[in-house]
């Protein structure tokens, strides 16, 4: 674990000097934000952008808090996945390619140390970001809108987290699998999107899927998710990390001899 | 036993043999340098025994807890560390104690003459500064066995002449494989030569064993005009070639020798420029074994 630390030290040099500690977090405080504000402002903006009929009155629903903080969560789920996943695919596929992991690889060098350190800068960037993000909706939310219990968001982003930890980690595993970021990226949306469309047509009864997590942190906002349910979804993600983990550290070994020399 | 035993290393990429049936020793405290035009397989090798890529088939033996550095040809850092982070950094993954790691990387980079830029990013390196770092690095902490791909090709004259120099100094108490297809460096530097082509090794040895096998010593009288040199060819029956101003004669077992010749000279009264005695340099021994076989 000596190591770790100095590959830490290394990871958090890096995240700083390429600016991707500041624009990670901008990106999702924006995404964040936009939600209640477009919502907010919703009849003024179709106002000015005209079009409307001399004398039309529109009746807008207003929208409740949960159904806000899910909008916000729907934008994550899209966006804020693919930010994530194109900052962080050439991690360690990109290292190889530069050359700059030879000088690294040819030390007595553990690689889940190397993989760890990368694993968990990436994802301090990606929780924080996730959390200033929902922080920063909620805000808004509460200014806008109605009141809604801080302790329903806190178990919602918590629960969230977990979900977006699944993906990061798979994306660093593929970048340590594959032969270049493009690659890895491709393969991280291909796998994220089979794997759902699986979910999706034949999972209904497959209620510990970590695929259905993001909807069991919505269910948060409203009441809360069947515990046993949401407990093996969680359970299962978990286990689903620290497996890629160990995958990802194995194929950075195994593929050290792709580095360029 | 040696510090470094290989055995019959090869190294195959599918159907094409990178390296083949490779066999040598390093021996402590020595100099050696790997010589081959490009593609000869000298990369592969380093690569191997850096463990960076594993052989095909054979087998290569390090001595207990021997620590390797690796200077790769092309060196590439991270362009946001600066060069006393990148190489503190180097030092602590080989195992180099915290507190010692930063003294031991600012001395080294003093040594290889960086010690204006240990706080300037790698990113703004020129070539020549990056190669210096790339062997910063590579001896930070101090190990017994150097592998130096190409590590004065890509420098100008005089960083060339102050990096040799650098190498010197070190070999005393680490052993250097080094490769280089600048040869005038390699005959300055180097207890044991390998050449290697296609993948083979093709001729070793220490630097007079294999002057010896393929220098063929000559002595050259030169005239100052070419008729002159043919007039003395015809007029004498020694082993020899005229070639344009000047005559070679071949020095071996039924050859001339040196006094013969300067004794003739004088008491013919010959009217010459110069005498002089050549052996064959390790330029072109190397062209010569590489285009013997």
């Amino acid at each position: 674990m000596k190591q770790f630390s100095i590959l830490l030290q290394k990871e958090w040099r890096e995240n700083i000097r390429n600016y991707k500690i500041f624009w990670i977090p901008c990106v999702f405080i924006l995404l964040g934000i936009t939600e209640p504000v477009v919502n907010y402002f919703m009849p003024q903006i179709l106002e000015a952008s005209g079009g409307l009929p001399e004398g039309a009155v529109f009746e807008f629903p207003t929208p409740s808090p949960d159904q806000i903080l899910m909008a916000v969560m729907e934008q994550f789920q899209t966006i804020g996945i693919v930010v994530l996943i194109l900052a962080y695919m050439g991690t360690i596929a990109g290292e190889r390619n530069s050359g700059t992991a030879t000088l690294l690889y040819v030390r007595p060098l553990s690689f889940l140390s190397y993989f760890l350190s990368k694993w968990t800068m990436a994802a301090a960037i990606s929780l924080i970001s996730l959390w200033l993000g929902f922080l920063a909706g909620y805000y808004y939310t509460l200014l806008f809108f109605e009141e809604l219990e801080f302790s329903a968001l806190l178990q919602m982003v918590g629960s969230y987290s977990i979900w977006i930890l699944l993906i990061l980690t798979l994306t660093l595993a593929a970048s340590a699998i594959l032969p270049n970021g493009g690659l890895a990226a491709a393969a991280a949306f291909a796998v994220y999107l089979l794997v759902q469309l699986a979910d999706g047509l034949l999972g209904a009864n497959w209620t510990i899927s970590p695929m259905k997590l993001p909807g069991y942190a919505a269910a948060w906002l409203t009441g809360n998710p069947r515990l046993s349910e949401f407990v093996g979804a969680i359970g299962l993600a978990l286990l689903a990390i620290i497996g890629l983990i160990v995958l990802g550290s194995w194929a950075a070994w195994k593929n050290k001899a792709k580095t360029k020399v | 036993m040696s510090l470094v035993e290989v055995n019959n290393l090869t190294k195959q990429y599918g159907q094409e043999l990178a390296v083949e049936n490779l066999t040598f020793r390093l021996e402590k405290g020595t100099a050696t340098a790997l010589i081959g035009p490009n593609g000869a397989g000298k990369t592969t090798t380093l690569s191997m025994l850096a463990d960076l890529l594993s052989p095909s088939s054979g087998e290569i033996s390090l001595a207990d807890g021997l620590t390797v550095g690796f200077l790769p040809q092309y060196p590439q850092f991270f362009p946001w560390l600066t060069a006393l982070e990148f190489t503190e950094m180097a030092a602590k993954l080989s195992g180099v104690g915290a507190k010692k790691a930063k003294l031991q990387a600012i001395r080294t980079l003093e040594f290889v003459g960086l010690e204006g830029a240990l706080y300037k990013k790698t990113g703004a390196f020129s070539g020549g500064m990056k190669q210096r770092l790339g062997l910063a690095q590579a001896i930070v902490h101090q190990p017994k066995l150097l592998l130096l791909d190409e590590p004065i090709s890509a420098l100008d004259p005089t960083g060339r002449r102050e990096i040799m120099d650098l190498l010197k100094s070190l070999q005393q108490d680490t052993t250097i494989l080094y490769s280089t297809h600048i040869l005038n460096d390699a005959e300055e530097m180097t207890d044991q030569l390998l050449f290697m082509k296609d993948g083979h090794l093709i001729e070793h040895g220490s630097l007079e064993e294999v002057k010896s096998r393929h220098a063929n010593p000559r002595i050259r009288i030169r005239f100052h005009k070419p008729a002159e040199a043919v007039k003395f060819a015809e007029e004498h029956s020694w082993k020899m070639q005229v070639l344009t101003d000047s005559v070679y004669l071949s020095v071996d077992k039924e050859g001339s020798s040196m006094q013969q010749v300067l004794h003739t000279l004088s008491s013919e009264k010959q009217d010459i420029l110069g005498v002089e005695f050549q052996t064959a340099s390790l330029e072109e021994i190397f062209l010569k074994v590489v285009a013997g076989q």
